[in-house]
């Protein structure tokens, strides 16, 4: 997705003149052009991420709109009190921007992986994340994400295609209708799940999110809700939507929370390893949601 | 840039800051380094500084000494600061984010004053370019164990933030120990010349000195940012806990109140 993100965002900030972007270090391959288009605007902050984080915040209060990208665990987890302090609390118009959201980065192992970022995230002030679910939706969501004031924080993955045709985007969106199973997605594991039919597979991008109408029509038709995520259990959308299912009195006779667990045998392996070994990949979600 | 009233003010600011201290009967207000630092801030904010220029206290520890400061300048009400460590009160021991205008930061955690002052040096320099307003950003020699302190300083230094003013409060003491004694002089001459900052030293509590100090780097102009260390002294003022470690863990009460009220009438 940074390919698309590099195009769309070359777009957007070559209208807005406030937008600065600063890379930790990151974008062979990817934002030469973007470079040159941007001129001094494009900051290579360099392998120093508890500065970029800070010093984005000191550009925000000077009146400009700076967009942090590096590695999701580097400009969520190893800066997380600067993301506190610095933007979130003042409530600053900087934007994150995380590459390789859950598994992506495969083989890099897990100092590369982000299966945590969603629930850290989501504890902060003033903070909104995005995770969209395939490329198609990246340019609605930093359209978005430019015209808010304040923090986000975008999950960017590799995201390959869906295979379904998509309406329009939106927080939490239909993507096919069912009547046996409600399933809730975050992001592009979207497409590790299979369309089979009876099931209602609804997407989420945005975080937190108000439950649809619809939402919560098809819930109380199936009375089956499974949730689907590359995050560990705690504190992504598995718990927020529980939640949500108490908060609004939607009772349902099963909820299974697929997740992801971590790091099972401490051996390393593409993204497809990790799903596999997390019961992430399609077959595994196939038999899970039969089992239901 | 002179600051006739900066003398007067050295003692009366000294005795509003232990006046303020003295209403809790907690050491939190950090008196030692409140004394340390405050001559650096007279000369600062009421001289030096120009009215788009913005002043971070990175040392946010040293927060009732800035308080002061802006009760002077009428930034901060009286009646407000006489809440100072009251419950529900906007002044804590360390500095809010809800006077965005004069405290562009809510500090408290060490190493982050130098990277959001540079990023604003850089924000004002891509927005104003040459007239650009200037950064103050006030950090102890202890903070300088941060590593972040040298991210920010690579960053000052390659996007030749010449608008940006590190002033470092030496005192020579950190937390727990002589910075000596624990990591070393992070705040030395020829580390931060080596990071590409131009380097003045001065005496930090007097203010003609600083103001010299801050003359000399006015002059230069060869797009580097810059680094004034304050040799300055832990309590200074007070003279039962100058320059000793537990002036920031003194709680001023009693006799001591008493004393430390002859103390700075004599500075």
């Amino acid at each position: 997705m940074r390919y698309k993100f590099a195009e769309v965002f070359q777009r957007i900030a070559k209208k807005d003149k406030k937008i600065v972007f600063m890379t930790g270090d990151l974008g062979f391959h990817a934002f030469e052009k973007l470079r040159d288009e941007l001129g001094e605007r494009f900051i290579n902050a360099g392998v120093a991420e508890h500065n970029m984080a800070t010093a984005a915040a000191g550009m925000a209060y000077a009146g400009l709109k700076p967009w942090i990208y590096s590695i999701a665990p580097f400009v969520t987890i190893k800066v997380l009190e600067e993301i506190r302090n610095d933007i979130c609390l003042p409530n600053h118009d900087v934007k994150i921007v995380g590459l390789g959201g859950g598994y992506d980065y495969g083989i890099a192992g897990p100092t590369h992986h982000a299966i945590n970022d969603v629930g850290i995230m989501m504890t902060l002030p003033n903070m909104r994340i995005y995770a969209p679910g395939s490329a198609e939706d990246l340019e609605e969501i930093m359209k978005k994400m430019n015209k808010e004031k304040g923090p986000t924080y975008l999950r960017l993955t590799k995201a390959e295609k869906i295979p379904v045709a998509v309406s329009k985007y939106s927080p939490v969106r239909r993507i096919v209708t069912g009547n046996k199973v409600t399933v809730v997605v975050l992001g592009s594991i979207l497409n590790r799940l299979l369309l089979a039919k009876g099931v209602d597979v609804w997407l989420v991008s945005e975080m937190p999110f108000l439950i649809p109408q619809d939402l919560k029509k098809s819930i109380q038709k199936t009375k089956r809700v499974v949730v689907l995520e590359e995050h560990v259990e705690v504190g992504g959308l598995g718990h927020y939507f529980h939640h949500l299912l108490f908060e609004n009195n939607i009772m349902v006779k099963k909820f299974l929370h697929l997740f992801a667990k971590g790091y099972i045998s401490h051996r390393y392996g593409s993204r497809d390893f990790y799903l596999k070994e997390n019961g992430l990949d399609k077959e595994s979600i196939a038999k899970a949601l039969m089992r239901l | 840039m002179n600051n006739p009233k900066g003398e007067a003010l050295r003692k009366q600011l000294r005795l509003k800051i232990v006046e303020f201290a003295s209403k809790t009967p907690t050491a939190h207000p950090h008196i030692g380094s409140c004394m340390s630092c405050i001559d650096i801030l007279i000369q600062t904010l009421l001289s030096e500084m120009k009215a788009k220029d913005k002043f971070i206290l990175s040392k946010g520890h040293a927060s009732l000494a800035l308080y002061v400061v802006l009760n002077y300048l009428k930034r901060i009400s009286t009646k407000e600061l006489q809440t100072y460590f009251q419950e529900g009160t906007q002044f804590g021991i360390h500095t809010p984010s809800t006077l965005p205008k004069d405290i562009p930061l809510a500090t408290g955690s060490l190493g982050h004053g130098l990277s959001f002052a540079s990023g604003l040096a850089k924000g004002f320099k891509l927005r104003f370019k040459k007239s650009a307003p200037r950064v103050f950003c006030l950090i102890s020699d202890g903070e300088c164990n941060e590593g972040s302190v040298w991210e920010a300083a690579l960053f000052a230094s390659h996007h030749q933030l010449d608008n940006l003013i590190v002033l470092i409060d030496k005192n020579g003491f950190q937390a727990f120990g002589k910075t000596s004694e624990v990591l070393g002089d992070a705040a030395s001459a020829s580390k931060w010349k080596s990071f590409g900052f131009n380097v003045v030293s001065c005496d930090g509590h007097d203010l003609k000195e600083i103001e010299k100090a801050f003359r000399t780097l006015r002059r230069m102009k060869n797009k580097k940012p810059n680094f004034l260390i304050c040799n300055t002294t832990r309590g200074k003022g007070i003279k039962a806990i100058e320059d000793k470690v537990e002036s920031n863990y003194t709680a001023i009460v009693g006799e001591f109140y008493k004393k430390a009220l002859k103390d700075i009438e004599k500075l």
